[in-house]
């Protein structure tokens, strides 16, 4: 049947979107650190699945995002050098910074310490550069096993080591001061691998200096804080809506306690969302600035 | 499952990808929900890879995954379609132009669900009845039925265009 031929061959050339390999290797990893720690709970999105975040309960009510990085080319030790100094209570250090370089990969490594000048805050100051120093340690070392799976997919599947090493895989674990003023100090710590942006990450913390403690949203717009920011989000979805932007908003299912945010310079939170979590991945991470009257 | 067995069905996964995407975007007409389609259904299988019980069952298995899969982002999406910007679709479908024009391939594509899938896996994937059968968990004869339905709807189309 020649027609059923025409139709064959219009199937076949069906293009293949360059996008495809990435997406079924992302749940492929997914899949494989699933495995691996089965005991972690998983959250089906939408048909997409991300490993629930879990560190250590130092400071349970801290957000955790994770963030895509794309470039390929940075050169990470520039930022090292410098040493942001938060008013004169609590300041942001490279508590260890490394580089290293393989045939297979190059992987960067910043990790911040807060360091507290009153003494009373010593405690949390500890618990937290614990938490944090564990969080990018744990980074590094999976994202270095993720590639390496990778290579092995890919030189499984008929690719060559010369292929491989065009791929320049680069991992690179480094931090953010987002704001600081006399009251709060926002930190984003990062993790990102350049070839997949699955398991980017973007941990914030928020502290405030006077009390000397880690804030979450209902310490910054009080004990309305849910209702507050929900109605502001959907506000803001429906406007950036009208103007072109895409949201799924019944993927929005309100701010809890454990909402990703961060303090921006303005002191107001910047609710931060995932990658796909409310919307097409062509949104990015949308974040979403929470002005409340009162504060 | 074996470690061996997950290990074949990621490689068998990697390898085809290609293969399910054509047939993804053969139910969705559109790259973005292709992509989705296949990674859920990958997703899907590598989550329930514990149902596959040999290595022979892979391919139906998987085809299997991937045209529910497929068919359910479809309901999904008309329904969707229908409550936001039904009135868009509305004239895509009732251009009349198109219709005499349309070749096999966009015919096809318009036959019931489950008439269109017999007639794709067979035709475009390549697939013996009896495969078939198993994908989409039909006897023969219903697969026979559906296929005999399909090729005379498309017959039929095809002479109307003729004349």
């Amino acid at each position: 049947m020649n027609q059923m031929e025409n139709a064959k061959k219009r199937y076949e050339s069906i293009p293949i979107p360059d996008e495809l390999s990435e997406r079924v290797m992302q749940e492929i990893r997914r899949a494989d650190m699933r495995r691996k720690t089965e005991r972690k709970p998983v959250i089906n999105r939408r048909g997409w699945r991300r490993i629930a975040r879990g560190v250590s309960a130092a400071a349970a009510s801290l957000a955790v995002v994770f963030m895509v990085m794309l470039n390929t080319n940075t050169v990470f030790a520039e930022t090292v050098s410098t040493i942001p100094v938060i008013g004169t209570v609590a300041r942001v250090l490279t508590f260890r910074s490394y580089e290293k370089e393989t045939t297979d990969m190059k992987i960067a490594v910043d990790i911040p310490s807060i360091e507290m000048v009153n003494e009373d805050f010593s405690g949390l100051e500890k618990s937290v550069n614990e938490e944090i120093h564990a969080l990018c340690e744990e980074y590094a070392r999976e994202a270095e096993e993720r590639a390496m799976e990778y290579r092995q997919a890919f030189l499984d599947t008929g690719g060559t080591e010369e292929q491989w090493a065009a791929h320049n895989i680069e991992i690179k674990v480094w931090y953010e001061v987002k704001s600081q003023t006399d009251q709060y100090l926002s930190l984003a710590v990062m993790g990102a691998e350049n070839w997949t942006s699955a398991y980017s990450e973007t941990r914030y913390y928020n502290f405030d200096l006077k009390e000397g403690k880690i804030i979450t949203l209902k310490d910054v717009l009080g004990e309305n804080y849910a209702q507050i920011a929900d109605e502001s989000i959907r506000n803001q979805m429906q406007e950036r809506t009208a103007e072109g932007a895409m949201f799924w908003p019944e993927e929005f299912k309100g701010v809890t306690e454990d909402t990703s945010f961060y303090m921006n310079e303005s002191g107001n939170p910047v609710v931060f969302f995932e990658k796909y979590e409310i919307a097409p991945g062509s949104e990015g991470t949308p974040e979403f600035e929470i002005v409340s009257g009162e504060n | 499952m074996k470690r061996d067995l997950y290990d074949k069905l990621t490689a068998y996964i990697i390898e085809n990808q290609n293969k399910f995407y054509r047939l993804a975007f053969s139910y969705m007409h559109n790259q973005e929900d292709a992509l989705d389609v296949v990674q859920n259904a990958v997703c899907r299988a590598l989550e329930h890879s514990g149902e596959l019980r040999n290595a022979d069952a892979m391919k139906t298995w998987f085809y299997r995954i991937l045209v529910n899969e497929s068919l359910l982002f479809l309901r999904k999406n008309k329904r969707f379609v229908l409550d936001e910007d039904g009135a868009d679709r509305e004239i895509v479908y009732e251009e009349p132009g198109f219709e005499i024009q349309d070749s096999l391939y966009e015919q096809i594509s318009r036959l019931d669900e489950d008439v269109q899938s017999v007639i794709k896996l067979h035709y475009y994937e390549e697939m013996t009845l009896r495969e078939i059968s198993q994908v989409m968990e039909m006897n023969l004869n219903t697969v026979k039925a559906k296929m005999y339905r399909g090729l005379k709807a498309l017959k039929v189309v095809m002479q109307e265009v003729d004349v």
